[in-house]
């Protein structure tokens, strides 16, 4: 078997080659890496029988993504054990493309967190063990990187879970636009938020998963079925001044190089202005907390995850009690936090108001693309910062990391992250942002990076 | 004193599925099915498992805001209601708050306005079993309820009596059921919620009631407690109580400082619902007539008495026999017997029309003999009692249980009894009461029990007067 750069070449090779021989070897790596960078929180046998566009090719799911008879937890420890009956759908268009499901990846409890950091098993950074591989899809990004083949993983992005470890891991993470990929079977973090994406190791490889899980679902009635229009002749970049005002100095140019060199390849760039991004990550957090906190309400030790010991006089002691001892710090302050901005009272001043901030966000982006066919930004205001590093953060230091990746988030367009050089032998990204449903567009400006 | 107020129903709705998934909805089963087995991922509330909105709800729901004369708001969305209770799969209930399906509505009642604030569909949870009763040793959750399609009417204040209350929801159901979205004879349940407060004073919300009967005792109960308090010199407070139908009280459930803080916000996973005109259309055209107007049209069209035409609305069957009944046959007749003794019998066993023989032509033929004096009026309504009860075709049932007996063969029975017993008739004339029993059994005697006792009894004094 020769040495396949894509999927596509994996997947002939697979064709003709001796594929256990493969999965053994495959094995025997996935071992050797979780025990070097804990990416994975369960594994499943690989084993190949189907045929399509993804025939026998390793996939991973992040942990919050539902596999049918494979503990998913989403990285927690409250719904530790929990084994879902049923494939999320995304998972099942994977098996029915051929794709061979290798485990579920680490990430931060419920996707609460930037550095997988908030969760029992911390996923290192292959790079630098020392540092960070992102988060929350850290699993799925550090498998990414380190695999010696190239690989689907399956990932999940509110406000930059997919971005920002594929920036600092230096690899491929595209979040779609919000619909495009059914997230039944999705753990919710924030249901008008989270998108179900890929990490791969090339824009093709992304390219490609995408095709296979989008699509519209009947069972999420907020899933599109809408067509991706071609891409434009002409191609011109944004650049919004204020996705440069809080970056690393050798972040923004190394994104900068990247521009030119685009330029120079025949693609010319405007500067812009996005208004509103000054607002977006309150904006976000109050959203996203608002509806996490509904979300988690279910996890009170009914009828699955742990429970507590019956010694509580009442029912509501007994949730308490659960919800106290497996809730992790981060999980309970974003309770706290969205049940404050949605209760009466606070309601007006702090939800509605982010909803109208989310508005100006998206009435601000719609205006530029008048104008651009694509933003570029950097992904991360800085390289993967070491654990030393994070300890050091205050959360509102640690929720900053997302200020270049919420805008599109809230605004539920598709953006990119490319790999695009290196500052202290660490991977940098630019981040490629399309109008709606310009995926197309997205992915051909990606491979020109 | 003036007394305000207000109540919200609901009422489960008779769709085939669940108003979430594809579960089947429990309250269309004849049988209760086994716990828990009626469920599913979305309806249990397991992780990652999404809604879909089940558009014969919709329907439901746009019909019944269209018979209450509500504005339908062409896009209205969900959101959720977060409280943390052992019936909620997911600890948050999905309902519509912020744009319901329909609002600003209005249901005459006694000729009265009653406003209508606001029509809205939302799941139920699932039921609890308390084992050893309320505070026993456990409880268990069934999750074949979680999901069942409910639809909340919520009135203004605008009741002034327990009386006035009692008559709306009367009136409500009577509604519901000309929509074909209520039948009280199946498993449905219709709760209401009242507020009630004495003019100037604290609103106190009663929870629990079902039934027209109970949301009277109810609101009678609250408003003397309040009216009590008034008298004691002391005041109401802002509460929450719960009717306790054994006890026929009150009791006191949550005040307004522990009052649980919904913090509803927009289901994320339902994206808001534009109804498109022409279902709005579709359901306007198919609304059937409703009560109010039968009432109307019954005094109007067909002369009947006000008692009789809203005793015919109350059960739909009756009042399509009746319209049908009155093509053949005198409808004043026809009237009569529907809201009486058919009515009655019906009742007394406990049957809707619907289970029985009774058809259109049957039932006009009864009246008919009737009518021709073939039949006494002891006689038809044996005979109804008989199809009522017995099933099968009039003529069978006549020569079955020999109703032929008829009014003039009774006279001619008198006479001939009076012919042959003179010194019994001449002491009936003198007042002996001995007498008068004697010459009854005799006539019953001759006609073999056909009629009564009374009749005959009646049909002797007249003819020996």
């Amino acid at each position: 078997m020769g040495m396949p750069q894509t999927l596509v070449q994996l997947r002939t090779e697979l064709k003709k080659g001796n594929r256990s021989s493969f999965y053994a070897k495959l094995s025997k790596e996935l071992d050797q890496l979780n025990r070097k960078y804990h990416v994975l929180l369960e594994r499943t046998e690989p084993s190949h029988t189907g045929s399509g566009p993804l025939a026998g090719i390793p996939v991973s799911v992040k942990d919050c993504l539902c596999v049918k008879d494979v503990p998913s937890a989403a990285g927690s420890e409250i719904l530790k054990g929990y084994i879902p009956p049923f494939d999320a759908t995304a998972v099942t268009k994977v098996k029915n493309a051929g794709g061979v499901i290798i485990g579920k990846t680490a990430q931060d409890e419920f996707g609460f967190g930037s550095f997988s950091v908030n969760t029992n098993i911390v996923p290192k950074n292959p790079h630098d063990p020392t540092r960070s591989c992102g988060g929350s899809s850290g699993g799925a990004a550090a498998l990414t990187a380190a695999l010696s083949v190239p690989h689907l993983a399956l990932a999940e992005s509110t406000g930059g879970s997919i971005a920002c470890p594929a920036s600092f891991c230096g690899v491929v993470g595209m979040t779609p636009t919000y619909g495009l990929v059914s997230r039944y079977g999705l753990i919710d973090y924030a249901n008008s938020l989270d998108k179900i994406g890929v990490i791969t190791k090339s824009v093709a490889d992304a390219e490609l998963g995408l095709s296979v899980i989008r699509g519209y679902d009947p069972r999420d009635q907020t899933s599109l079925d809408k067509k991706i229009p071609p891409v434009p002749k002409r191609i011109v970049l944004g650049v919004p001044k204020e996705y440069f005002e809080t970056v690393d100095s050798a972040v923004a140019a190394a994104v900068w190089d990247t521009i030119k060199k685009l330029e120079a390849a025949g693609i010319p760039y405007k500067k812009v202005s996005l208004t509103a991004t000054k607002y977006a990550l309150a904006a976000y957090y109050i959203i996203a907390t608002a509806e996490a906190s509904t979300n988690l309400a279910k996890y009170c030790g009914m009828r699955y995850g742990q429970a507590a010991p019956l010694e509580q006089r009442e029912m509501n002691e007994y949730f308490s009690a659960v919800r106290s001892t497996y809730f992790s710090s981060e999980a309970k302050r974003r309770i706290m936090l969205g049940t404050f901005a949605r209760m009466a009272g606070f309601r007006d001043k702090y939800f509605l108001q982010a909803q109208k901030v989310r508005t100006l966000v998206i009435q601000d982006f719609k205006k530029v693309f008048k104008n651009v066919s694509v933003l570029v930004t950097p992904t991360m205001p800085v390289i993967a910062p070491t654990f030393a590093e994070i300890e050091q953060m205050s959360p509102v230091q640690h929720y900053a990391m997302d200020v270049l990746t919420v805008g599109p988030n809230l605004a539920g367009l598709p953006h990119l992250s490319v790999p695009c050089g290196t500052v202290k032998n660490m991977p940098v990204g630019i981040q490629i942002i399309g109008d709606h449903l310009t995926e197309a567009t997205v992915f051909s400006l990606g491979k020109c990076v | 004193m003036t007394v305000i107020i207000g109540l919200e129903t609901h009422v489960q709705l008779p769709t085939k599925s669940k108003i979430f998934c594809g579960c089947k909805n429990i309250v269309t089963f004849e049988k209760e099915p086994e716990p828990n087995t009626v469920t599913c991922e979305t309806c249990i509330g397991l992780p990652g498992a999404k809604p879909q909105v089940n558009s014969q709800v919709i329907e439901f729901g746009t019909r019944i805001a269209l018979a209450l004369e509500c504005k339908i708001n062409n896009t209205f969305s969900f959101s959720r209601k977060t409280y943390f209770y052992p019936d909620m799969g997911k600890n948050f209930q999905i309902t519509q708050h912020t744009i319901p399906l329909g609002s600003h509505g209005k249901l005459l009642v006694d000729g009265k306005l009653i406003r209508i604030t606001r029509v809205h569909v939302e799941e139920d949870p699932a039921r609890l079993v308390h084992i050893g009763g309320v505070g026993g040793s456990h409880v268990l959750v069934d999750y074949n309820r979680s999901g069942t399609p409910l639809v909340e009417i919520v009135t203004e204040p605008d009741m002034t009596s327990p009386e006035q209350a009692r008559a709306y929801l009367a009136t409500l159901t009577q509604v519901l059921q000309y929509l074909g979205v209520y039948d009280p004879s199946t498993k449905a349940v219709l709760k209401s919620d009242a507020n009630i407060s004495l003019k100037g004073g604290a609103r106190v919300e009663i929870k629990n009631i079902t039934g027209e009967k109970e949301v009277f005792e109810a609101l009678r109960f609250e408003m003397m407690r309040q009216k009590n308090l008034s008298k004691q010199g002391k005041r109401t407070i802002q509460e929450t109580r719960l009717w306790n139908p054994e006890l026929s009280v009150t009791q006191e459930l949550r005040t307004k400082e522990t009052e649980e803080d919904y913090g509803y916000i927009p289901e994320g996973d339902l994206t808001p619902i534009t109804l498109e005109q022409r279902i709005i259309l579709k359901e306007k055209q198919q609304l059937p007539e409703l009560p109010a107007q039968k009432y109307k049209r019954y005094q109007r069209d067909y002369k009947v008495a006000p008692k009789l035409a809203e005793a015919l609305l109350a059960d739909p069957q009756l009042a399509v026999l009746f319209e049908a009944a009155s093509k053949k046959i005198d409808s004043k007749l026809a009237a009569t017997w529907i809201a009486g003794p058919l009515k009655k019998t019906l009742n007394w066993n406990n049957r809707r029309l619907e289970q029985t023989d009774i058809t259109v032509a049957s039932f006009v033929s009864v009246l008919k003999l009737f009518n021709s004096r073939k039949l006494t009026d002891r006689n038809a309504e044996m005979l109804i009692r008989y199809l009522v009860a017995e099933g099968g075709q009039p003529e069978t049932l006549i020569k079955k249980h020999q109703l032929t007996g008829s009014g003039t063969d009774l006279d001619k029975v008198i006479k001939t009894v009076i012919k042959n017993n003179p010194k019994a008739a001449r002491d009936v004339t003198n007042g002996v009461a001995k007498a008068l029993n004697f010459l009854i059994g005799m006539v019953m005697k001759e006609t073999k029990g056909t009629v009564d006792a009374n009749t005959v009894r009646k049909a002797l004094e007249k003819a020996l007067r």
